[in-house]
């Protein structure tokens, strides 16, 4: 089995017994520890409301950590958190983009945020355009996109800049199974020749033993296991992640919540 | 029937039950204050205080014949022609002068033969002039006294003496007003009521733009920001290599800047729209137009510079303000009614401004000095009228409560409260909390 934590230079994300409380000692994330290396695809997976969404919008420094701490490149998520966001991306949940503009006006616009210059934001532009395969339609306003193309328009802005940590929270939901292959094959080859570190949330638990090198499994705001997908498989005796994913829902009595965002 | 039942929930919520009943009991209490304040005015419109300066036996029978008529009179002493400082020291707002030479001036009409031209006698009437609102002008009794005393006149002769048909013709219009007018230390011969709807008349599409502009920079702002939270581009933007500050500062000086296009829009549109017809032509014909310069009516460019600073403050307000509640809306449904304390802070000042001038309304002005916005609607009146203590105490009032407003919307953008704080109306349960408790989880 892999290590949770294991402490590594090279690592591009450590996360180091992250709690987030609410009021009323509420725990939506409690102690949650696990790191990730360069090139290294990590998967976060549980079921709704278990504290996905919350370890990874505190790493991604939207929200802040009551207990614990982040590591990204070398930054702490408490003490530099403009550091940390120099060197990820962020794509959240059902995120949408400023209907207003075009595909291409858009990708510009966020070059320019994430660019140091306007030579690097042109390649970043390049970049997108190139991977999102919306072509002509670039031109046109993001408001007579399709739910699937904007989902491939925002995760083509958000590997552009070649991130050291690129967060995506259920990256292929939208989009149908030719462009989640797609996306799943340009995670892959990202993570390979750059060198990316990925955190993702996701409940396809297809992709998630297609795409990961690991996979941490969350439930009730505790990181209840980590390891590949073949470890888990092996643990719990069975063919599959989705297998898995239920055995542990079984083992820990978890009810499944229909509730989103935790 | 279902169908109905359902859609009457939908939109019957208890938000919506509290706005209605916040409705009936707001303007119930609108109304009668604004009752209130149409009787005070009455009162004070049936009382006429008269400087009698001919101190003769023709006078002296006028007014106990007024008396008589059972007007309310209260006899005043003034001397010279500088009426500033006399009529404020009586704390007083009108006085008809019977001036000298009255009975001398009577008798020559009485006495007169056929054939001579008749004159009419002159009495003078002094007003200072407090506010612009329908209900101050209200209090401007120079018709009623005119009216008083034409009828005391033709008692007073038709008892006493004998008069020609030519004099009885010439009694039917026996005097005509000379008015004096005071506006702060400045006094011009010209009618109150004439000055204050001349000025209100050029002036009235100035709330209105004050008023339009507050709701829809409001509604600008916390849409733009309620949509980035709902369509999650704000998490994308905050966790992005750019300082929060940046952010909230760009939202504020785009709205601010949209906002005063609109102002600019609002401002020459309604100028246009109040000189179509000669809607102020017709008042500022019978008005020497000096007049309205030397009492200082009309906005200076001065007087312009300090209306527009207190309007840029109170949309500076506004921004921060519906910053906050845009962020706190968890749909687009909730955004709406989030703008509704900013439309009532609006509409409440308003409408009491349109017919009654804030500062007369006794401890309820104080109510209404709390709201920002009362400022905004007063600061005209108190430009034209040289009420500065008033203009500068609510200038300073709102820049306090910007700073207090910022620091809010700063705190709210740089901590994670843009995310974690909504207003879920009639949900007050933690979601997590209830998550918890459906697992089963302790605590």
């Amino acid at each position: 089995m892999t290590d949770a934590y294991p402490p590594n230079e090279e690592n591009v994300l450590e996360v180091r017994g992250l709690s987030k409380q609410y009021k009323k000692g509420v725990y939506a994330s409690e102690k949650v520890s696990f790191s990730i290396g360069e090139g290294e695809v990590f998967a976060l997976i549980g079921p709704n409301g278990a504290g996905k969404t919350t370890t990874i919008r505190m790493i991604a420094t939207l929200l802040k950590a009551t207990e614990g701490d982040a590591v990204v490149a070398g930054h702490s998520i408490l003490t530099e958190p403009d550091k940390v966001r120099e060197n990820i991306t962020y794509l959240p949940d059902e995120a949408g983009a400023y209907k207003s503009m075009t595909g291409m006006n858009y990708l510009k616009f966020m070059a320019g945020i994430f660019a140091p210059d306007k030579q690097s934001a042109d390649e970043y532009v390049q970049r997108a355009v190139d991977m999102c395969g919306l072509g002509d339609r670039l031109g046109d306003k993001i408001g007579s996109y399709s739910r699937g193309m904007i989902r491939k328009l925002l995760l083509s802005r958000a590997v552009m800049s070649h991130p050291k940590l690129a967060i995506l929270d259920e990256p292929t939901s939208g989009l149908d199974i030719l462009n989640a292959l797609e996306i799943r094959r340009m995670i892959r080859e990202l993570a390979a020749t750059y060198k990316m570190g990925f955190l993702l949330s996701s409940h396809n638990m297809l992709e998630i033993e297609f795409v990961s090198d690991r996979v941490g499994i969350i439930a009730n705001g505790h990181l209840l296991n980590v390891g590949t997908p073949a470890e888990l498989k092996a643990q719990y005796g069975v063919d599959n992640l989705e297998q898995v994913f239920e055995r542990v829902v079984k083992d820990n009595e978890i009810h499944v919540s229909s509730e989103e965002g935790a | 029937m279902y169908l109905l039942k359902k859609e009457l929930k939908e939109l019957l919520t208890p938000t919506t039950i509290v706005i209605l009943v916040l409705c009936v009991f707001g303007l119930t209490a609108l109304g009668s204050i604004m009752d209130s304040e149409i009787e005070k005015s009455s009162e004070e419109t049936g009382k006429i205080n008269i400087c009698d300066q001919d101190k003769g036996t023709f006078s002296s029978a006028i007014i106990e014949a007024m008396k008589a008529a059972d007007y309310e009179i209260n006899e005043v002493e003034l001397t010279g022609d500088d009426y500033v400082k006399q009529l404020k020291d009586l704390d007083l707002t009108s006085v008809v002068i019977i001036p000298q030479g009255f009975e001398q001036q009577m008798q020559d009409i009485i006495t007169s033969g056929e054939g001579v031209e008749l004159k009419p006698v002159n009495i003078e009437m002094v007003s200072r002039l407090e506010s612009l609102s329908l209900t101050g002008n209200m209090e401007d009794g120079s018709m009623m006294a005119t009216t008083a005393i034409d009828s005391a006149v033709k008692t007073v002769v038709y008892s006493k003496m004998g008069v020609t048909p030519e004099q009885m013709l010439m009694l039917e219009a026996p005097v005509s007003l000379k008015e004096t007018t005071i506006v702060g230390d400045k006094q011009a011969e010209a009618s109150a009521t004439m000055l204050s709807a001349y000025v209100m008349m050029s002036s009235m599409f100035v709330p209105i733009v004050i008023f339009l502009l507050i709701i829809y920079s409001s509604q600008m702002i916390m849409n733009a920001v309620a949509t980035e939270k709902i369509d999650k581009t704000l998490e994308t933007l905050l966790s992005a290599p750019i300082s929060r500050l940046s952010v909230l500062l760009a939202k504020m000086t785009a709205a601010s800047v949209v906002s005063a296009l609109y102002a600019v829009a609002f401002l020459i549109g309604f100028k246009d729209m109040m000189g179509v017809g000669g809607m102020t032509d017709t008042i500022s014909g019978a008005l020497d137009s000096s007049v309205v310069s030397q009492l200082g009516l009309d906005l200076s460019m001065g007087g312009y510079i300090m209306l527009v600073a207190q309007m840029f403050l109170s949309l500076l307000i506004t921004l921060a303000v519906s910053l906050i509640l845009g962020a706190l809306a968890k749909d687009a449904k909730s955004s709406q009614t989030l703008l509704l304390p900013i439309m009532g802070m609006v509409m409440i000042p308003y409408m009491i401004s349109m017919f009654t001038d804030i500062s007369a309304l006794g401890p309820f002005k104080w109510v209404l000095y709390a709201i920002p916005y009362s400022h905004t609607f007063m600061a005209q009146t108190n430009i034209i009228l040289n009420d500065m203590p008033a203009y500068f105490g609510g200038l300073i009032y709102q820049l306090i409560l910007l700073i207090i407003c910022m620091g809010c919307a700063v705190k709210m953008f740089t901590s994670d409260k843009i995310f974690t704080l909504t207003l879920n109306f009639g949900e007050r349960k933690n979601k997590y909390a209830k998550a918890r408790k459906k697992f089963g989880v302790k605590q």
